[in-house]
């Protein structure tokens, strides 16, 4: 099926029956404005924040290849509870911004996240007409949290995370002893 | 071939030779690539591409990011064969390390990768005969890319920009499922995909631009150094996935068919890409197949907090949906490369245009530039 020494004219022929074909199928258009996609859980539209978790740590904000984070914090003191006590410091918030404008869209800052404060959410309409408003602060980066859709089940021979193994080794470690106290 | 019509300007009146830029804004040059053209009536009598309005500077902002934001910064020199340009940086490093990657993650990669060199070439084969004034069947060929995005977007989050390798196997795992959902979009893809072909392929309009066209020796493409589909047009049979066998394609040699042709025309040239297509369908089933009967395991290493290579350096190359795209990577032992040079196949790809547009007509121009199936992202760097 070269088509380097076809009749003439049949090439053209075949290439109409299949717009004819076609023509009596149905469209697969989507309406987008009208009905939204589904999205895929893992889907990258925009980042959330998850405000408490933060510990304003910078490592997204120093991991980010291009620097669209912006992070300002400062140490509170907590005095002692009790006389006699100790004081103890932590850090505030103040501001949590990603420019969105600059963001690539790679996930490394959620990648990097030590405290789970970072996720993706697949939710994409947030275009602006001014390129300032791309920059989204804490407030706003906190409301798209409940856009924010649980991780997908994983494939049956996934390995198992460590979280999971955690807990199996330590019902294990615990298990054995009232084992051999049955016996005893 | 059918007699050609050529229109002058005037009984040579005028003498001096008329200087035409296509680009760097020009619809069919994709991208920013500029030729400027030297025209005698509407013969070239020379060509020279005119690169560099996309250059980024890549290779130099890699060498001041961590492997894991190189990752980021190859998905997008070629933009259509992100996952491809990825595994060329996650291999070097490898490499480097001496990781052993797990099982599950080498079959993944390889799915993914014919998955994407699919995504690739669907894109093609709907924009050539675009360029070349068919219109219909780029909504033919994005309808099976819309099939197939939806599987990749489901596992990586991306549509165009994958992000999903990672230096010791991949990102995440794979979604419950998804294996069986990359099949049936595999079966709608092989269902439908003669539609496309139908449309195309026998055309007499489509072959009489094609054929004999743009023809490309194997000679020249020996001395520019083109490689992937438009070298195997030209009946240089080199496939690394063969040659030189990385990921699971050493396991794959009994499905894994090199395609070539002797022609080496604009419609030898585009056959190419379509056989391709078949071959990587059969290639991602046998991935599927092999990866559903791996036992249960991880599909990543578990990095250290900062990932350094050792010093040292390696060429790792991948035969990527374009052509040959090779990383040499120096390290120092830090964690961002001393040196990290890339060879991108588009680069060279368009190197030979220079070559092979003299004495053609302007109308030809085009669609021998759409049959050289580049990207200029991929060029420029």
């Amino acid at each position: 099926m070269t088509g380097r020494d076809g009749k003439k004219g049949v090439g053209l022929l075949k290439g109409l029956s299949i717009t004819l074909t076609s023509m009596t199928r149905r469209s697969i258009t989507e309406q987008y404005p009208d009905v939204q996609p589904e999205l895929p859980p893992r889907s990258r539209g925009v980042i959330a924040l998850l405000e408490e978790n933060c510990t304003s740590c910078m490592l997204c904000a120093r991991e980010c290849p291009d620097w669209c984070i912006y992070i300002d914090s400062h140490k509170e003191v907590i005095p002692a509870p009790e006389e006699g006590g100790r004081e103890r410091t932590r850090n505030v918030l103040d501001r949590f911004a990603i420019d969105f404008s600059l963001c690539m869209y790679c996930g490394i800052c959620i990648e990097a996240c030590p405290f789970d404060a970072l996720f993706w959410s697949p939710e994409f309409e947030y275009a602006e007409f001014d390129i300032r408003n791309m920059t989204h602060e804490k407030e706003r980066l906190g409301q798209w949290m409940q856009t924010v859709p649980p991780p997908p089940a994983l494939d049956p021979s996934a390995a198992e995370s460590k979280e999971v193994l955690g807990v199996r080794k330590k019902a294990a470690a615990k298990a054995p002893p009232t084992e051999q106290g049955d016996e005893s | 071939m059918t007699e050609e019509r050529v229109v002058s300007t005037g009984d040579g009146v005028v003498a001096t030779d008329m200087v035409l830029n296509i680009g760097p804004q020009h619809p069919a040059t994709h991208g920013v690539l500029r030729l400027r053209l030297v025209l005698d009536g509407e013969r070239i009598v020379s060509a020279e591409p005119v690169i560099g309005y996309m250059h980024r500077g890549a290779e130099k902002l890699f060498e001041v990011r961590d492997y894991r934001q190189i990752i980021m910064l190859a998905n997008r020199h070629d933009w259509l064969s992100a996952f491809s340009n990825e595994l060329g940086v996650v291999l070097a490093v490898e490499r480097m390390l001496g990781m052993e990657v797990p099982e599950r993650a080498v079959w993944a990669r390889t799915l993914l990768a014919e998955l994407n060199r699919l995504l690739n070439h669907l894109m093609f084969l709907g924009s050539y005969p675009l360029e070349v004034g068919a219109i219909t069947p780029v909504f033919y060929a994005f309808r099976e890319r819309e099939a197939i995005q939806e599987v990749m977007e489901e596992i990586s989050g991306g549509r165009m920009h994958f992000m999903f390798n990672r230096v010791g196997g991949l990102k995440e795992d794979l979604p419950n499922g998804w294996t069986n959902r990359v099949r049936t979009a595999m079966a709608g893809v092989r269902d439908r995909l003669p539609q496309l072909e139908n449309l195309v392929f026998g055309n007499e309009i489509f072959a009489a631009r094609t054929q004999g066209v743009g023809v490309l020796s194997k000679e020249q493409v020996l001395q520019y150094g083109l490689s992937g589909p438009i070298a195997r047009a030209s009946g240089i049979d080199m496939d690394l996935r063969r040659d030189e066998p990385y990921l699971a394609y050493g396991e794959l040699q009994d499905v894994l068919r090199v395609v070539t042709r002797t022609e080496g025309d604009c419609y030898a040239r585009f056959e190419v890409l379509r056989e391709q297509v078949h071959v990587s369908m059969d290639l991602v089933d046998a991935c599927l197949e092999r990866l559903e009967q791996l036992p249960q395991g991880p599909i990543n290493q578990r990095l250290p907090k900062v990932l350094k290579a050792p010093e040292g350096y390696t060429y790792a190359w991948t035969e990527n949906p374009l052509g040959l795209n090779g990383y040499f990577l120096v390290s120092h032992g830090e964690k961002t490369p001393h040196r990290l040079k890339l060879r991108s196949a588009s680069f060279n790809n368009v190197q030979v245009l220079g070559e092979m547009l003299p004495g053609q007509l302007v109308a030809d121009m085009v669609s021998i530039l759409g049959s050289m199936f580049f990207v200029v992202g991929d060029v420029d760097k």
